[in-house]
């Protein structure tokens, strides 16, 4: 079986369990909104609130993402199912990378429902800056995802379990927090997209760092 | 006896093998061989290293010292081909308790590169009675149909060595003897196996070579032609007292 065969296969395993059994993506949504709800109530009223709305969509899709990926490599804790993938001639590098993808996709869908309901909550208009939104939440879902998913492995073969998991990836993210908030922030103040795109050039090489340093020490992380 | 052709090839070699957990050995320098073809019971008490060893066999985890080779390649080394030789039943069942009974199968299937997989499941899925139960998902099985469904999924590839944990573990009567039925056919295809158990009887009926491990070690290593069956619980009961 090729690679992308062999992610595809570990991808659509992971997004078919979550379709089954809704634990995650619920989850996610749910603590989502109600971050968002908590938000909208807690600010100050005379604060402009598209000043700040930046950073309070990637808090929010932070925290929740964790929540999901967290869970990750939770799930293949039962019957132990990881070492059952292990002992398959499966490349560890088109694992993570399967993980990565459904994970993405999960986070993706919170971001999906997430940013409009922001976008109503604080009453600012997204759709006419609706392009470069999507390449900003898709390259910082992505660099969240790529780092998360290695440290969910890491904290799943740890006593402290999931608890370990923003204590590792937290301090980590804080450059793909700082550029996809500026330039979220940016965006929705009605700045054209071409102010952001050295910010979206950071996320891009942060993604691919991410991608490229994870995929070869997964095995290392994952192996007993 | 040992004395058929087919036992000539050597299809586990184990040199200098090690386990510590810390301070604590689970395994320690263990030397062996295992011919191709060979059906070989390993008893031994709790903690006396059983299951690491056939972690360690399976590749599943590091040694602390020595190597192991499987039908001549070196666990551990370069890709990851070797794994396709070598089958795994646990104390864990690794299946996904969401997916189907033929999901499962067919998952694991595409990681081990089974060709005609679907004339395959099919086949391993009659096997161990569950062709019926196909479009169940896992976690409405009952232990014994888990267990029996594992056991699927370890043969699903055919491999060539098969490492069985306690493959008794949760089965009634007639899933045992369905159980016995798979071991035995393993064991007349020639197949290598490793059989670890607590269950004396169920340890001797097949295999043909016996050994006892207790404290990470071999204690005993013979052939099964050479132990009497009545005598063998004391003969046991007294080595392994000795050992610990």
């Amino acid at each position: 079986m090729t690679f992308v065969r062999q992610v595809l296969t570990v991808a659509s395993k992971d997004l078919v369990l979550e379709l089954r059994s809704r634990e995650r993506l619920v989850s996610m949504l749910t603590f989502a909104l109600l971050i968002a709800v908590v938000f909208s109530f807690a600010l100050d009223p005379t604060v402009r609130s598209r000043d700040i709305a930046g950073a309070m969509i990637w808090i929010t899709i932070f925290f929740a993402g964790m929540l999901g990926l967290g869970r990750s490599f939770g799930l293949e804790r039962e019957q132990d199912t990881l070492t059952g993938v292990l002992l398959a001639p499966i490349d560890r590098g088109a694992f993570y990378l399967g993980k990565v993808t459904a994970n993405l996709v999960l986070l993706l869908i919170v971001d999906i429902v997430l940013v409009p309901v922001y976008g109503l909550f604080f009453q600012i208009d997204l759709w006419g800056q609706i392009g470069g939104l999507a390449v900003v939440v898709g390259l910082a879902s992505a660099g969240f995802v790529a780092l998360g998913t290695l440290f969910s492995a890491m904290a799943a073969h740890s006593r402290l379990g999931e608890s370990l998991l923003p204590i590792l990836l937290l301090p980590l993210l804080i450059p793909v927090v700082f550029f996809s908030a500026r330039s979220t922030q940016l965006l929705i103040t009605g700045r054209p997209i071409s102010d952001v795109a050295g910010s979206i050039r950071v996320l891009l090489a942060f993604d691919l760092i991410f991608l490229i340093v994870c995929t070869m020490v997964f095995e290392s992380v994952v192996e007993e | 006896m040992w004395g058929a052709a087919r036992l000539t090839e050597v299809a586990i070699e184990a040199r200098g093998l090690e386990k510590w957990f810390g301070p604590f050995p689970a395994v320690r320098g263990l030397d062996f061989t295992v011919l191709s073809g060979q059906f070989i019971t390993i008893f031994g008490p709790n903690g006396a290293g059983k299951s690491t060893l056939l972690r360690m066999l399976a590749g599943a985890v590091r040694p602390t010292g020595g190597e192991v080779v499987v039908v001549g390649e070196k666990i551990g080394a370069g890709e990851h081909a070797w794994r396709r030789r070598i089958g795994v039943l646990s104390h864990q069942t690794f299946l996904y308790g969401h997916l189907t009974a033929e999901e499962n199968l067919h998952f694991y299937g595409k990681l081990y590169g089974v060709s005609q997989r679907g004339e395959r499941v099919r086949e391993m899925l009659e096997r161990v009675g569950l062709w019926g139960r196909r479009s169940d998902r896992v976690n409405g099985f009952s232990r014994g149909m888990q267990q029996r469904l594992a056991l699927a999924r370890t043969l699903l590839h055919d491999p060539e060595v098969v490492l069985l944990d306690e493959p008794y573990t949760g089965l009634d009567p007639h899933a045992a003897t369905m159980l016995r039925g798979v071991l035995e056919q393993l064991r007349d295809g020639e197949r290598t196996v490793v059989m670890v158990t607590h269950n004396l009887s169920q340890g001797l009926e097949l295999a043909d070579r016996v050994v006892v491990q207790a404290a990470g070690r071999w204690i005993s290593d013979e052939d099964r032609s050479e132990i009497e069956v009545g005598e063998f619980e004391k003969v046991y009961t007294d080595r392994v007292g000795g050992a610990i």
